[in-house]
């Protein structure tokens, strides 16, 4: 199931943490520039880049991390299933408060 | 019609009706999938599907909770487009220092989440997996004792909404609201996550054979996760609003 490149028995802890370690080290980057760009004097910007990184972050943690990225159809479809309804959830009642906001 | 021809009709609609039925029964036998008779597997099969029921079930578990917390970043977003002054002016009055040392811990606590889980997996490096885990379980507690220090700080600026909040516009004491109920929320998540990992801990270290090749090592990772993004999304949230201002 899983890749070929790691089977158990060569696998070394060193080998363990290097997997890993470089999407932590990718994970504190994002933290510290997104800690920075909050102080840009570009307002709206400042906040979609904030939003923006974590996205990333998430992308990084749940391929990674959480395996997805070596994870079955089922397993993913139902990741992308909780995303799907909460995206469905945003768009029709962002649509209704922003059209509002224009009419004001 | 005659009684006897009555009869004969009768007759042939009933054998009509078994062929019809030894029909469905054939056609019922072809529709199971192909092992459904060798049920019996041998163990590595069925750990194998055991294992992938376990993946398969927390992830469920884990989209309604993308869809528990989705609701109330989109209750916070409808309020923050409403009112983008008073939740700047908000947003300044958190502290960024303790949010942001906050979020590089629990970033840290899923590295070594996800290396105890892939470790355990394996089955190979016990020592390694209980390091680990034990390591994710005093990160969990460090952020909660962070968030301790922060909220006895929030309470002596009066950033608790009501009657003697500190903030003159009125909406920002939806942000606070939001604030306090949302990171209550999370740390009780994350109370849970730290009570998950330490029981692994402990029978482990009790039990050499038991985190080997361990479903539940797994499954508490990935809770552990997704606890972890909640806040990845509330950092942005309640700690950047506000800030170049």
């Amino acid at each position: 199931m899983s890749a070929g490149s790691d089977t158990p028995g060569t696998e070394t802890p060193g080998a363990l943490w290097r997997r890993n370690l470089w999407v932590w080290a990718a994970l504190m980057a994002l933290l510290a520039l997104s800690a920075w760009a909050a102080y840009w004097p570009y307002g709206r910007i400042d906040t979609a880049v904030g939003f923006g990184i974590a996205g990333a972050k998430t992308v990084l943690v749940a391929l990674v991390f959480m395996q997805l990225k070596r994870a079955g159809a089922l397993v993913r479809l139902v990741a992308t299933c909780g995303l799907f309804w909460a995206a469905i959830l945003f768009t029709l009642t962002l649509a209704d408060v922003l059209s509002r906001m224009v009419n004001r | 019609m005659s009684a006897a021809d009555l009869e004969a009709r009768l007759r042939e609609s009933r054998t009509d009706l078994e062929a019809r039925l030894r029909e469905s029964h054939t056609d019922l036998e072809a529709r199971l999938r192909e092992p459904w008779s060798e049920l019996e597997t041998d163990h590595e099969t069925a750990f194998a599907r055991q294992r992938d029921g376990a993946t398969l079930g927390i992830w469920v578990f884990l989209a309604s909770e993308v869809l528990f917390f989705g609701a109330l970043f989109l209750t916070y977003t409808a309020a923050r487009l409403a009112n983008q002054e008073a939740f700047a002016a908000a947003g300044r009055e958190t502290n960024i220092v303790y949010g942001t040392l906050n979020t590089a811990i629990l970033l840290t606590s899923s590295l070594t989440m996800a290396v105890a889980s892939q470790a355990a997996e394996k089955g190979l490096f016990r020592r390694l997996t209980l390091w680990c885990l034990a390591a994710t379980a005093a990160l969990g507690l460090a952020f909660l004792v962070v968030k301790g220090f922060e909220y006895r700080e929030d309470i002596e600026k009066h950033l608790v909404p009501g009657a003697h909040f500190a903030l003159k516009q009125a909406p920002a004491q939806i942000f606070f609201a939001f604030y306090w109920l949302v990171t209550v929320v999370h740390a009780i998540h994350l109370s849970i996550g730290i009570a998950l990992v330490a029981r692994l801990t402990i029978r482990g270290w009790r039990d050499p054979d038991f985190l080997a090749e361990n479903p539940q090592v797994e499954v508490t990772a990935l809770y552990w996760h997704l606890v972890d993004l909640v806040w990845v999304f509330l950092y942005p949230m309640l700690y950047l609003p506000g800030r170049s201002g």
